[in-house]
């Protein structure tokens, strides 16, 4: 723990500025401009506050116990079910339906790092390909145009490496830093594009290729999907924000404070957020605005879990749209082995990836757009690749097994599909009607079935992947089976940004059309899923949020 | 014989249908503290902690099975056996009962076929690899792969993967920085002089 934090010491009885659920894409952010601009910020955190020297390389604790996603207090289970038909079950072991990390800095600690910018079109889609119906396919009420400076802000204030690429939208400024080392998944991948016609490019990724900002380059360690970087190179809030926010000394992060309700007067404001801290004990802290940053799942719960007599359906929900719209990108995976070592266990995970899809194609017959992208996977770490890795059919036991792991785990990688999808009424996120948390908070039930065109997207990408890995001249290639997502690290449209209330839950400032001095931002607000790789846009929104809540502030209107 | 694990997603998912409750019990805190133990005891050569030494034997033999000994150690000699016992004793304590049961199973199978032994690890290898193949996808096999991968490829701290030979192996070198070029195909482009190979062959 990082003892020269400086911590304003507020009291839960005197009025901060903001309170800020969540510190992780969204929050940190938030928290660190707001601070910076001389607002009284405090950060509620349900997760521990670890740094970069708590992080281990122990891929039993990341892997197999959820050390980074598991709330440190209690159990917290959730539900998942297909179909809003079925009943929803809690499944026993494994990662949670809506995958996240806990602690400060939120998923960004144990995130891949991909930081795709959206393409114009990304936000316009509804009015460039028509309606689509019984679904919610709707425009953004904001362009590219009005992110790209925050897309920028991302890139130089957090840290991004890369390159622009062929089909990129404009961008006011280049990288900060330029592309991390090509892995030899890179080059094949690149080679085997290039081979059938297409554009790979270097991966834009939140990871610094050179010393920045007082924090070190990339070792290439490799520990790096679902691990925290205990170099402080990955651009987490944890590593980027969080320090800038508490060195303003108006910034105070509480860890392991669990936000169970936002409370409301008679006249329909936000006055306090009630939480429980890290002895249980009920505490509330009041504040003149609340913003929530907590992800796509907890966002939509605590809206729904404070409900009240004033608001019977949960805050900000006059339109009944919290909790729906739910979109998690939809995702393929094909596997490959070549003849020679690749060693992918060192490195970040992308190092290449092909655009040339991501724009929609009636010609495809079906709605959407993705991209690719060439890793390692699930093969990074030893005990996932032998659990899981080796070809369909491979024994599973035995002196030809044991040989197998010998022979691929060095010579293999796969090509990651990410698509668009389709926001749907019926996948959203609902308070589970009976199962509970330790301490009485009602689980996260999660319904989701990806549309069949988000499946027909995820199957085109994989057929390209076999193009591109034949081409590269892959000894074998074998398709993981695509299925509807069933876990989702992607947590985005719960409560979607709009111009009209009956439709939307937040106005296009995040400000929640029904409570003045209510503000959500974080994946909730997306209007559309883009094409598999939120956070950079996460993050923009939540420079841009941070801008218009302090014009708001100064002006008197929250 | 049971169909194999095709998708990543589902075998994350079956983790949780084959441990069970197991997953859910566990405690980081006790999970340190019983593999500093069985470092401990492995190192001092000591008796084994959660589980009997006729218990050991037997699954030595099966993980044994799982990974044989050949130019390259077995699941045996790179302490798997010691990883179960920590395992057993804290993580995986909800798994304790089944595998127990799993040992008694494989003894009925022993007996039903060599009357005149009573234990897996008296049968010759290919005796065992005949008993063996009969429990191929059962929660059985399954919690026994699922222990045996990490008693081999975990870190050495839970008792398992003994000098890193678990590791070296598989040709993963675990050291806390690298500089390109990362493999084969990438060393051109780094500009090395030749191509780096596999560093477990």
């Amino acid at each position: 723990m990082n003892e020269s934090r400086r911590k304003p010491g507020y009291k839960t009885r005197e009025e901060v500025d903001f309170v800020i659920v969540g510190s992780g894409a969204a929050g940190g952010v938030l928290a660190k401009e707001l601070s910076a601009n001389g607002f009284s910020v405090v950060v509620l955190e349900q997760g521990p506050y670890r740094t970069a020297a708590d992080f281990k390389h122990d891929e039993m604790e990341i892997m197999f116990q959820n050390e980074l996603m598991d709330h440190p207090g209690w159990s917290d289970p959730q539900t998942f079910r297909q179909s809003e038909s079925d009943t929803a079950t809690a499944p026993q072991g494994g990662p949670p339906p809506a995958l996240y990390a806990r602690g400060v800095g939120g998923s960004s600690v144990h995130f891949t790092a991909n930081y795709w910018r959206f393409h114009q079109s990304d936000f316009k889609e509804r009015s460039l390909l028509g309606p689509m119906e019984g679904t919610g396919f709707a425009d953004w009420p904001i362009s590219y145009a009005e992110l790209e400076p925050y897309y920028t802000k991302v890139e130089w204030e957090c840290g991004v490496s890369g390159q622009p690429g062929p089909f990129e939208a404009p961008r006011s400024k280049p990288y900060p830093l330029p592309p991390l080392p090509v892995k030899s998944s890179g080059v094949l991948f690149e080679q085997g594009a290039r081979a059938v016609g297409l554009h790979p490019q270097p991966a834009p990724m939140a990871i610094l290729s050179k010393p920045y900002k007082g924090r070190p380059a990339c070792v290439h360690c490799g520990f790096c999907m679902g691990f925290g970087c205990e170099m402080n190179a990955k651009s987490s809030t944890l590593a980027s924000m969080i320090p800038l926010a508490e060195a303003t000394g108006r910034c105070e992060i509480r860890p392991l404070s669990t936000v169970y309700k936002i409370r409301t007067n008679d006249a329909g404001r936000v006055t306090e957020v009630a939480y429980l801290d890290a002895s249980g004990r009920e505490q509330a802290q009041k504040a003149k605005a609340v913003i929530l940053s907590a992800n796509g799942a907890e966002t939509p719960r605590l809206l729904l879990m404070s409900a009240s007599g004033r608001f019977p359906d949960g805050l900000a929900n006059s339109s009944g749209v919290v909790g729906k719209y739910l979109m998690g990108n939809g995702h393929s995976v094909t596997q490959a082995a070549f003849e020679q070592p690749l060693n992918e266990f060192k490195s970040v995970q992308v190092t290449r990836i092909v655009h040339d899809f991501y724009e929609h194609d009636p010609a495809r017959g079906f709605y959407g757009g993705g991209g690719l992208d060439a890793r390692p996977f699930l093969d990074s770490t030893p005990i996932m690749f032998a659990l899981a890795g080796l070809p369909p059919g491979a024994p599973r036991w035995g002196a030809d097994f044991k040989k197998m792991l010998r022979h691929y785990f060095t010579r293999k990688m796969s090509v990651l599909g990410s698509t668009t999808s389709v926001p749907l009424a019926r996948n959203n996120i609902t308070l589970d009607p009976t199962l509970k948390d330790a301490k009485g908070r009602p689980a996260i039930r999660m319904t989701y079935m990806d549309h069949e065109d988000d499946l027909a997207m995820a199957t085109f990408l994989q057929d390209r992947a076999v193009e591109i890995l034949k081409a590269a001249g892959a000894a074998e290639i074998w398709r993981d089976p695509v299925e509807g997502g069933t876990v989702h690290a992607h947590l985005l449209g719960t409560c979607r940004m709009g111009d009209d209330p009956e439709t939307s839950v937040v106005d296009r400032y995040h400000r929640s059309h029904d409570i003045a001095n209510l503000f959500i931002c974080d994946g909730s607000s997306f209007v559309s899923s883009g094409r598999g790789q939120p956070t950079m846009t996460i993050q923009a929104l939540a420079f841009r949020a941070a801008d218009h809540i302090t014009r708001f502030a100064r002006a008197g209107e929250i | 014989m049971t169909k194999p694990m095709s998708s990543r997603r589902k075998f994350l998912q079956s983790g949780g249908s084959i441990l069970g409750a197991s997953w859910i019990a566990i405690n980081i805190p006790l999970i340190l503290s019983a593999s500093q133990k069985a470092e401990e005891n492995r190192q001092a050569g000591a008796a084994f902690k959660n589980i009997t030494a006729r218990e050991a034997l037997e699954f030595s033999a099966l993980v044994d099975q799982i990974i044989p000994a050949d130019e390259a150690p077995g699941a045996t000699e790179v302490g798997v056996v010691y990883f179960i016992d920590a395992a057993v004793g804290g993580f995986m304590s909800g798994a304790l009962p089944m595998l127990r049961q799993g040992l008694e199973d494989i003894r009925s199978k022993v007996t039903s076929t060599h009357p005149q032994v009573g234990d897996l690890s008296e049968l010759s290898f290919d005796q065992q690899r005949e008993v063996f193949s009969s429990i191929e996808g059962t929660p059985f096999f399954e919690t026994l792969l699922f222990l045996t991968m990490c008693g081999m490829f975990g870190l050495p701290e839970y008792g398992g993967n003994r000098d890193h030979d678990g590791w070296k192996f598989l040709g993963f070198n675990h050291q806390h920085a690298w500089q390109p070029p990362f493999g084969h195909y990438d060393a051109a482009v780094h500009g090395a002089a030749s191509g780096i190979e596999s560093e477990n062959e």
